[in-house]
């Protein structure tokens, strides 16, 4: 008797349905094609908006809601506006691989940026080739992305860990010496950091020990213990986000400040922030720095994350910022928005210096789509007068000088055929 | 060799003291209302961050105990709302609920004091090394070892010699009479959660000055006081003071020679007690064998 009611009650919608759908088509058929000229061109962004890198994510998601802004006051691409379609990684491989084929498969995303996390980047990488849609990973540092495991449709704005550790390996050994020890975050990204710190230390004769600290370990005494009985001549510290704030805050407790110096590849201005004044020291890379009085363009940048943030411009907003308009840039030169016409017209296209925001002209070059843009080396100190003034830039290292020539990446691109 | 070796075992004693703090808290609550609060790790977050709001009014010290009493005014409001309605059903139903819980704290603090990390700075006379040889041991960690041995006191003196821990102690061991002889026993665990509460947003606050004040904080230092009280054995407070220690101790003296396994070596302690002795080095027979 009930199944006879639910077969009655699925005919009756089945009807109701198909009725509506046969209006609906009556009408709205011309309507959409009428529409199609503007309908939005959108872009999924899978970061870990949940989670240790919670901070970091939301800058690039903020920096990429300002370049979409600009470009759709702007005309957007070849004429139709962008929409943005974030998603939360939550910083686990298996979310954001699922999200992602969420975001192409149901939301037809036509571009992909994403992840703060090496090895969620790489996972997400695997589903945008085989769905060849183009797909930018703004702050994922482990080597691997732009090297052994590239891609056609794969491009990166943030520098890999061997660019950070180029760049400041031998100002550190200049000042310091040459006698290390690391504490490293024991997953993808501490190891490939160290790997290329050793090298140009080893290279350079120097030695070296170092430990290997779980990620989200709370206390890092044991491993301070461990530092100072070798006797440093500079503790390298590349523990990520959370970690290294913690590691860094026990580090001067410890009184250690003042008998080993301390340095490192990353020290973000966000893990700054987390840290009190007297904490805040020690010689690093910047991806990107606020304080650039040489390059005008930066000013209106910073301004504009300021009104709508609140907060100062970090390497982060100008990763998600950079994403975008690179793919906006390459899409309306190409007048397409297929992933392949795209891809070509991103290699070694210059950004303008407006998009850029550096000293020289940021490129993706052509061997392994990796962006080369300058690397600041510098040294953190407390707030001078202004709270957001942490840094001081000493060198600005140009991204080829810093990354050496694309064929050492490993990489090698085949685009479909 | 054997300066690290003490340094580290040292070391892992004051460590160790914080997971009790966290563990002892974990404990009551699954004791007396055989509840695993997957949520203590969120209180304890909610512990430091109330702490850094309420320190710039009304001082380091007064924080120090008006955070953990507004976190456990807090875990009452929850008790009463929420965890009550799964007394007596299986205990998957409150770990689902205390897991969701867990989330929901963790955005929560995201949302209200933001996903960037906060500085919070204990006062600095604290904040130093005793001495250049022993610059591990900082006046603050003594501090904190001080502290929690003062709980830890008067947490057994007072379920010893105070009525309310009398009972606390009675339900623990048959709720059933308890009920019988008059006791409100829904009162009674609300009380017991309060204090449960109370012990993580103190750990809270005390973290604070030395981790940096973020959303994920509880999360890292949840499963080691789980393993605190599996180890010591579930139903006994004394297992959990002793097992809060031990992995504490453990942990510390690895990193001289496997620093990677730090981690992984609390958890092969819990293997290894679980294999040759279920119920946990003092807990009582039948709960956990």
């Amino acid at each position: 008797m009930s199944q006879g009611n639910n077969r009655r009650i699925i005919r009756r919608r089945q009807v109701l349905q198909a009725g509506a759908a046969l209006g609906a088509l009556q009408f709205a058929a011309p309507f959409i094609i009428q529409a199609r000229g503007e309908t939005p061109i959108k872009i999924g962004m899978v970061d870990p908006l949940t989670g240790a890198y919670a901070a970091v994510a939301r800058s690039e998601v903020e920096g990429a809601k300002l370049a979409v802004q600009e470009i759709n006051g702007n005309g957007g691409i070849t004429g139709r506006p962008i929409e943005l379609l974030v998603e939360d990684s939550a910083n686990d491989t298996g979310t954001g691989v699922q999200k992602t084929r969420k975001l192409i498969e149901r939301d037809g995303v036509s571009f992909i940026i994403g992840d703060v996390n090496s090895g969620v980047a790489l996972a997400i990488a695997q589903v945008t080739n085989e769905k060849k849609i183009l797909h930018i990973v703004p702050g994922g540092h482990s080597d691997a992305i732009t090297g052994s495991d590239c891609h056609w449709n794969v491009f990166r704005v943030c520098n890999s860990t061997v660019m950070d550790g180029n760049a400041i390996a031998d100002v550190l050994m200049e000042k310091f010496g040459k006698k290390w020890y690391f504490l490293t975050p024991d997953y993808a990204y501490g190891h490939s950091v160290q790997a290329a710190l050793v090298k140009k230390l080893e290279a350079k004769g120097g030695k070296w020990e170092g430990a290997l600290a779980p990620i989200g370990t709370p206390d890092y005494s044991s491993y301070l213990i461990k530092a100072k009985s070798y006797g440093p001549d500079v503790l390298i510290n590349v523990m990520g986000a959370g970690d290294q704030v913690n590691s860094i805050k026990q580090y001067v407790q410890f009184g250690l400040a003042k008998q080993m110096p301390m340095g490192g590849t990353l020290f973000e201005l966000e893990s700054v922030l987390a840290l009190p004044d007297d904490a805040r020291a020690g010689w690093w890379t910047y991806e990107w720095y606020w304080n650039q009085p040489k390059v005008p363009q930066v000013a209106k940048f910073v301004a504009d994350i300021k009104k709508q943030t609140n907060q100062i411009a970090t390497a982060r907003h100008w990763f998600g910022y950079v994403s975008i308009h690179s793919i906006a840039l390459a899409a309306n030169q190409a007048k397409s928005v297929e992933s392949v016409a795209v891809a070509h017209a991103l290699e070694d296209m210059k950004l303008p210096p407006e998009v850029g925001l550096i000293q020289n002209t940021a490129y993706f070059r052509k061997g392994d789509h990796q962006l080369m843009s300058d690397v600041f080396v510098g040294q953190a100190h407390g707030a001078k007068g202004n709270p957001d003034d942490l840094f001081e830039v000493t060198d600005v290292v140009p991204g080829e000088k810093a990354a050496g020539p694309a064929e050492q990446s490993g990489c090698k691109l085949t685009y479909p055929a | 060799m054997t300066q690290l070796i003490l340094y580290n075992t040292f070391n892992g004693l004051i460590i160790g003291t914080f997971y009790v703090l966290m563990a002892l808290g974990l404990s009551l609550i699954l004791n007396l209302s055989g509840v695993i609060n997957f949520a203590h790790g969120g209180f304890l977050a909610v512990g430091g961050y109330l702490a850094y709001t309420l320190s710039p009014y009304i001082g380091f010290w007064a924080s120090l105990i008006a955070a953990p009493l507004l976190t456990a005014c807090i875990g009452i409001a929850i008790e009463r709302t929420l965890i009550r309605r799964l007394y007596g059903r299986d205990p998957l139903y409150s770990l689902l609920l205390t897991f969701g819980l867990a989330f929901i704290f963790e955005d929560m603090t995201r949302a209200i004091w933001g996903a960037q990390g906060l500085p919070f700075t204990p006062p600095s006379f604290l904040t130093q090394p005793i001495s250049l040889d022993f610059f591990f041991i900082t006046y603050y960690r003594l501090f904190m070892m001080a502290v929690v041995g003062v709980v830890v006191l008067g947490l057994f003196l007072f379920l010893r010699y105070t009525r309310l821990g009398v009972r606390i102690r009675a339900g623990t061991l048959d709720l059933e009479t308890v009920s019988a002889l008059g006791v409100n026993v829904r009162a009674l665990r609300t009380m017991n959660f309060a204090v449960g509460i109370f012990l993580a947003g103190l750990a809270g606050v005390l973290a604070g000055g030395n981790l940096s004040l973020e959303p994920t904080m509880g999360a890292n230092v949840l499963m080691p006081s789980f393993v605190a009280i599996i180890v010591g054995g579930v139903g006994s407070l004394h297992g959990t003071l002793f097992g809060g220690l031990l992995i504490g101790v453990a942990s510390g003296l690895t990193t001289v020679w496997f620093p990677s396994a730090s981690e992984a070596v609390i958890y092969v302690i819990m293997a290894v007690v679980l294999l040759v002795r279920p119920r946990g080095l003092m807990g009582e027979e039948g709960i956990m064998s």
